[in-house]
This record gives structure tokens, sequence and C-alpha cells, in this order.
């Protein structure tokens, strides 16, 4: 499966859902498939998908704040809205952390989905650790919810099995390595793209009533 | 950057901090912070503690005040609250900088998201480490250089300034649309320089 073919399954999925998604081709490509105002692209900010995402999931759940260590997972109640980061092999590398902080803070509405060449797609395709290191056992290790997914089939179905979990989801993705050719660049300002995606969450949640949508100021 | 003490511990947070750690945590609430991230540093443990004890957790973690593992982490995590109509606050140490700023130009002001960070400062009168100084003494000039606005408060001010300064530069970061930064000079006052 290409990146572009998974993007594509998960934009069809996630019209509804905020999306963050990792930098360079991986963002140019979901672009490409649909360039909606529910997805905050990160033009830079290499590693930081998982940390953004985390933060939204949190922010959206204004009925349960990140729980002390210990707490119970789940309230019974019906969860907020669900936060999903699009993320490289690369890049996660790149931030780890992220990993242990998802177990730790156990945000319940946080799905992150790997897609994972094992290269550095957007910079030459240089190697990750990816081929050696599995990065699905790291998030397991951590206290994520771990689902995997090879193909476009398998993809489709585990991405609807992780929005239905409690706690935060990581579902690893096997991608052919390589960027779609003919995609041109994202060259839109990132102000631009924060307040559309602010007004967006905004508006979903005052349609759901699952968050409250005014921004701070 | 981590300090090599930890979070403050379960029975000093129930203890009355004290005052300028405990007006640096008044003011964080102050300023409206719904989250506060924070990286361990033993000069910023008696704030730490002071807004768990304020938010009624223990052992270093409340509902609302949690660890994070590092600085650009943090810039991440509470950088994206404003994009859910929330308001988040960060703690750390100064030397924490060099992590966070690619995070903090490429996120967090790139995307005009406002944000509160509180950051003790390191390097200068009352340090012991001698290397700690070749980052620090140059925070202010770096953020500065970076166009991330920046208040420093020291020990010839009081408390109630503290606690002031810190509230204000919250509603300032909201107002300019930007992270804006408090650096803590603890040195001669009752708490921890280095």
């Amino acid at each position: 499966m290409k990146r572009i073919e998974a993007l594509e399954i998960l934009a069809a999925a996630t019209a509804a859902l905020p999306v963050v998604v990792t930098c360079a081709a991986t963002s140019r490509e979901l672009a490409a498939v649909a360039d909606r105002p529910n997805h905050l692209y990160l033009l830079d900010a290499m590693g930081l998908a998982g940390s953004v995402a985390t933060g939204v999931a949190l922010g959206l759940d204004r009925a349960r704040p990140p729980a002390a260590p210990g707490a119970p997972a789940s309230s019974g109640a019906p969860g907020p809205l669900k936060a999903v980061a699009i993320e490289g092999d690369g890049s996660l590398l790149m931030n780890p952390n992220v990993l242990p902080t998802g177990g730790f803070l156990a945000p319940r509405n946080l799905v992150m989905v790997l897609l994972d060449n094992g290269v550095y797609a957007s910079t030459a395709g240089l190697p990750t650790y990816a081929s050696r290191v599995d990065l699905g056992a790291l998030a397991g290790a951590s206290g994520w919810n771990v689902l995997r997914a090879a193909g476009p089939g398998e993809l489709g179905e585990a991405f609807g099995r992780a929005l239905e979990l409690d706690g935060p989801a990581f579902l690893h993705v096997r991608i052919e390595p390589g960027n779609a050719p003919g995609v041109p660049r994202l060259l839109e300002d990132p102000v631009v793209i924060a307040r559309r995606f602010r007004d967006w969450l905004a508006a979903r949640a005052a349609t759901s009533g699952e968050t409250a949508g005014q921004v701070a100021s | 950057m981590t300090s090599p003490s930890g979070p403050a511990a379960g029975p000093a947070e129930r203890q009355e901090p004290p005052p300028y750690a405990g007006a640096v945590a008044r003011g964080v609430w102050d300023a409206g912070a719904d989250l506060v991230g924070y990286v361990p540093s033993a000069s910023v443990a008696p704030v730490i503690g002071a807004l768990v004890a304020a938010d009624g957790g223990a052992d270093g973690a409340s509902a609302r005040v949690f660890p994070l593992s590092r600085e650009e982490e943090a810039m991440g995590v509470l950088g994206a609250l404003p994009l859910t109509g929330r308001f988040g606050a960060v703690v750390m140490q100064d030397n924490g900088f060099g992590n966070a700023l690619t995070a903090l130009t490429t996120f967090n002001a790139a995307y005009h998201l406002p944000l509160l960070v509180v950051a003790n400062t390191r390097g200068g009168l009352g340090e012991y480490n001698s290397m700690i100084h070749t980052l620090c003494q140059h925070v202010p000039g770096l953020l500065e250089r970076t166009g991330t606005r920046v208040f420093e408060l020291d020990r010839r001010s009081s408390p109630d300034d503290w606690r002031a300064v810190v509230g204000e530069a919250g509603a300032h970061a909201r107002m300019t649309f930007r992270p804006v930064v408090v650096l803590t000079h603890f040195w001669s006052t009752d708490g921890k320089g280095a």
C-alpha cells in the first residue's frame, strides 16, 4: 500500500474528526487527497504531530481533564470527540517521548496512525530505525492500545476499531516507501491553517455538543 | 532538561509554599490556565507543588497539572490547547529553551497560538554549575531574536508583583496570539536559585 492510498482511506474515515498530520510529503499528499478545514497540517515542527494531537485530545475532553496517575480510564459516559494524529516513522523517531507521555496521561480520545515506510521519505529516502525497531511494540510498552494493518482493507477495519477504543490507540500501518509523484508543495500560511481548523472544531463542537466552542481570548 | 530531583513529594505539597513560589503558582491560575504541563526542575519544584496542591492533587500530578518529558513536547501539548478554545501554561527551567526553540518557533509562534511559559533561570547569580551559563545567559537574547516576548522577575520586586506579572503575561499571550515567557530569577528570594 502506498502512502497516498492509505491517506485516501483515512480521509474518507475522518471527515468529521480533527486530524493533525505530520509535515512534508504526508501533509502534501493528504491535502491533495482532500484539503479540508479539519486537517491541521504541520508544515515544519517535525516530530510534533503526536504532541499536538495529544493537546487537542486533552483540550476536547472538557468533562474529564487529564487523569492523575492511577485514575480509571473510563467514566462510562459518552466520550469526547476523537483527535487523530497521522504520523510517520521518521517523525515519530524525532520525538518518541510522545509514546510514554500518551501512556502516562492516557487521553481516552487520542488515536495515532503511524504510516511506517521505514525511511525518511521526504529526506532522500534515508533509512529510519523502523526496519529493526518495532514502533508498535514501543507504543504497546508505553501503554497504548496497539492495532496493526498492512493492506487497504485491514486499514479501514482497524481504524474503525481504533475509534471505538477507550484510551490512546496506536494504529501501526506498514506502507511502501516513496512519495506520490506530482503532488504540489503546501504553501499555505500556518496562521490560516490554524484558524480554519479552530473554526471548524468550534462549529463541530457546537453541533455535536461534545465540547465548548469558544476560542481562548 | 531535567534536574536531579523529581517532582515535589506529596507531603511537601500540603505545606504552604515559599511566598515567591506560591506567587508564581497563583499567577499561573490567575492567567486562566486550563491545563499546566511541567518539565521537572529542583528550582520550580515548589511552584509545581503549589500548583498541584491548589488543584487537589498529590505526588506531582493533579487533574490539571501533569509532567512532560521534554520542553518541545510541552510546547506541542500545551500549545495546542487554543485550537480547542482552551489555554495552557508550561513551567520549566530556562536551559530547556535549547530543546524547545524549534517547536516554539515553527509551531506556537508560526500558528499564532497563545501560551504562557514560566521558566526559572540558571547560570546567573547563585549558580554552582560551571557550564550551564553557556546557554542560559543567552536565553533572553535568543527568545527576543525569535520574536518571543519575555518578561523578567527577580529579587527586586515582591511576591505580589511576581503574581501580578505572571497573571498578566497570560493575558498578554492571549492578546497577542503568541507564546509569552516569564523568566523568574529565584536567587536572593526565598526560593532556590540554582
